[in-house]
């Protein structure tokens, strides 16, 4: 009993610690340098106590309590915690701003981001917890939908993120697109070109030294070379950029990002392959099937489950390399990111590093649901 | 020497690799454009130094902790967290490396530490459940049988687990090692002066020779240390 209320307590003590100690809001004189930190107490005024007592209270609950019931409650406390943080900052953030010059900025300091991480993982494991059909997905959208609304709503305008934001709405809508577009295209060509190695039996070892070796190389080291090699192609036949061939651009992202997805698609695939045993497949032949029934009837739903998990580890790294095209000017989230660096802007890299890690997440979560619902439909 | 026969193939390609960034091998290999300038070997040296202290310090570290946080996750009284150690390494692992060097930089500023902190953050869950996976494929029965025969944790950690699971444990710091490597060429979009520079410049000024000596050179370091490690494990598995 002592022991699950030190739990709980021990649970609900980070958020109300981290409002203590670290700063809500940097408030900048530009867009380009850090500026002064604000504390909780400024940066949230009347929303502090608020905010403290409800996160405690979520994470508390979630800690200590084991019914569906409580998990909810706890959920719904993390998430109602979660946008009076947001409401609290944007306030401050518009109050900070009042006086100063047009350039001024109020960013998310690094408090802020640490208690919206915790609470949203927290709204996350009570979704898991509770067991209902489709909770983490629909606990991720109702975050999602929290988010637009507050917003649309206009709560959120004066930090310097949703400016950014502001600034840049097409070119963020054209980047996803192009992202989506490199990576699934990329894994298109990955699972063509394995499943064409997979019909090459003799060289299986082959392909399985070739495929983890390019594992080796540095991303960025294997796109200069494909730059590098696909311009002294077009140096020695110049024919070629008639073509419409180019060095730079999606041709060598795309052939790149396509070479990593080769071994988790690659190792999938042999895997699915050897899944039925020996004993499984002398049955289906002592049956007669013929090894085309063999292979749509018994390896390949008993391997399914495996395929699919390669499938989710390429599409993961597909969208993670994506990020790297932008380097060869294939465009995607990578370009904002980029731009950010180069101007030093920490939120351009926020507005392109967040998709990225959203649209990673999104693929993770979505893919393992359906590698765990072909397991419960093909049992091994 | 049967035992080192697995290095043999990566150390041939990791010497060629190596051999062929000379700057007057490289300028060979890429034809046409005047504007082409190779890296002194001399700079090129110092950046492969460079790469290679920055990638062994974030070994190191992600060694250290990912895999002091495996065996911790591992003992009995822990068990409970290994779902969810599962799950949050799954999710950093979702993160693209660039991304982490990309938000590090506000935070760190330019050069080697968001490099290092990148390094950190994406190569520890790598470790980690590579060590957790290394230490639970050991048998139960080798476990009890040492148990039975009264040795103490530590004696079973130290004669029984850690044998069984060295092959395991190499495998994870090839892949971590790999892992540094590759990271800390991203790193040079930080500011970090390693072998992704002349990529990066290369890819900005069109300099082909010397992006192909940066990709040769680093990809040369990556598979050095993956024979190095490979030959290491071949040795340990003489037991």
């Amino acid at each position: 009993m002592i022991a699950r209320l030190i739990l709980g307590l021990a649970a609900a003590a980070p958020v109300p610690t981290v409002l203590a100690l670290l700063p809500m809001l940097h408030l900048a004189p530009n867009r380009l340098v850090t500026g002064t930190p604000l504390n909780a107490a400024t940066a949230l005024g009347p929303w502090l106590w608020p905010v403290a007592g409800l996160s405690a209270l979520g994470l508390g609950l979630l800690a200590l309590g084991r019914g569906r019931g409580v998990t909810l409650v706890a959920g719904l406390a993390c998430a109602g915690a979660a946008s009076m943080l947001l409401i609290g900052v944007g306030a401050g953030a518009s109050a900070a701003l009042a006086n100063a010059p047009p350039a001024a900025r109020a960013r998310l300091a690094a408090g802020a981001w640490i208690i919206l991480i915790l609470l949203a993982s927290a709204v996350t494991a009570a979704a898991r917890r509770a067991a209902l059909p489709g909770g983490v997905p629909m606990a991720a959208a109702g975050l999602g939908g929290l988010l637009a609304i507050l917003g649309i709503a206009g709560h959120l305008d004066a930090l310097s993120l949703a400016q950014e934001l502001q600034a840049r709405r097409s070119l963020l809508g054209h980047a996803i697109i192009d992202h989506l577009a490199l990576s699934c295209g990329a894994l298109l060509l990955a699972l063509l070109a394995t499943l064409a190695l997979g019909s090459w039996r003799r060289g299986r070892g082959a392909v399985d030294l070739a495929v983890s070796g390019v594992q080796v190389v540095p991303a960025i080291a294997l796109f200069g070379g494909l730059v590098a090699s696909a311009s002294a192609l077009l140096g020695a036949l110049p024919a070629l950029r008639g073509y419409g061939f180019s060095a730079l651009g999606t041709g060598p992202a795309l052939t790149g990002i396509a070479a990593y997805l080769l071994l988790p698609l690659w190792r999938g695939l042999q895997a699915a392959l050897r899944a039925p045993d020996g004993a499984s497949l002398d049955a289906a032949r002592a049956l007669g099937l013929s090894p085309r029934q063999i292979l749509t009837d018994l390896r390949l739903p008993l391997g399914a489950p495996v395929l699919v998990g390669g499938l989710r580890v390429a599409t993961v790294q597909a969208l993670g390399l994506a990020t790297l095209g932008a380097l060869v000017g294939a465009g995607g989230l990578g370009t904002l990111v980029f731009d950010g660096m180069a101007q030093f802007a920490p939120d351009l890299i926020l507005l392109g590093a967040l998709p990225v890690i959203a649209l990673s997440l999104a693929a993770e979560t979505g893919l393992r649901a359906v590698e765990a619902a072909a397991r419960r439909r093909w049992p091994q | 020497m049967s035992r080192l026969t697995p290095a043999i193939g990566p150390l041939l390609l990791g010497i060629v690799l190596g051999l062929s960034s000379h700057p007057a091998l490289a300028s060979l290999l890429v034809v046409g454009g005047g504007a082409q300038r190779p890296l002194a070997l001399g700079r090129l040296a110092d950046l492969a130094l460079n790469h290679l202290a920055l990638a062994g310090t974030g070994l190191a570290l992600v060694a250290g902790l990912g895999g002091g946080l495996g065996l911790i996750a591992t003992r009995g009284r822990f068990a409970a967290l290994r779902g969810s150690i599962d799950t949050f390494a799954a999710f950093a692992q979702a993160v693209p490396p660039v991304v982490v060097v990309a938000l590090a930089l506000p935070i760190l500023g330019f050069g080697g530490p968001p490099t290092l902190l990148a390094l950190a953050a994406y190569g520890l869950m790598a470790t980690l459940r590579g060590t957790v996976a290394a230490l639970e494929s050991v048998p139960t029965e080798a476990r009890e049988a040492a148990r039975a025969i009264g040795l103490t944790p530590c004696q079973i950690l130290r004669q029984v687990e850690l044998p069984l699971a060295a092959w395991g444990l190499i495998e994870t710091l090839r892949t971590a090692f790999v892992l540094c490597v590759a990271v800390t060429a991203v790193g040079a979009l930080a500011g970090a002066a390693t072998l992704g520079t002349p990529i990066v410049a290369g890819l900005q000024n069109q300099n082909f020779v010397a992006m192909l000596q940066g990709a040769l050179a680093s990809a040369a370091l990556a598979f050095l240390g993956d024979a190095l490690l490979l030959a290491a494990g071949g040795l340990l598995r003489r037991a």
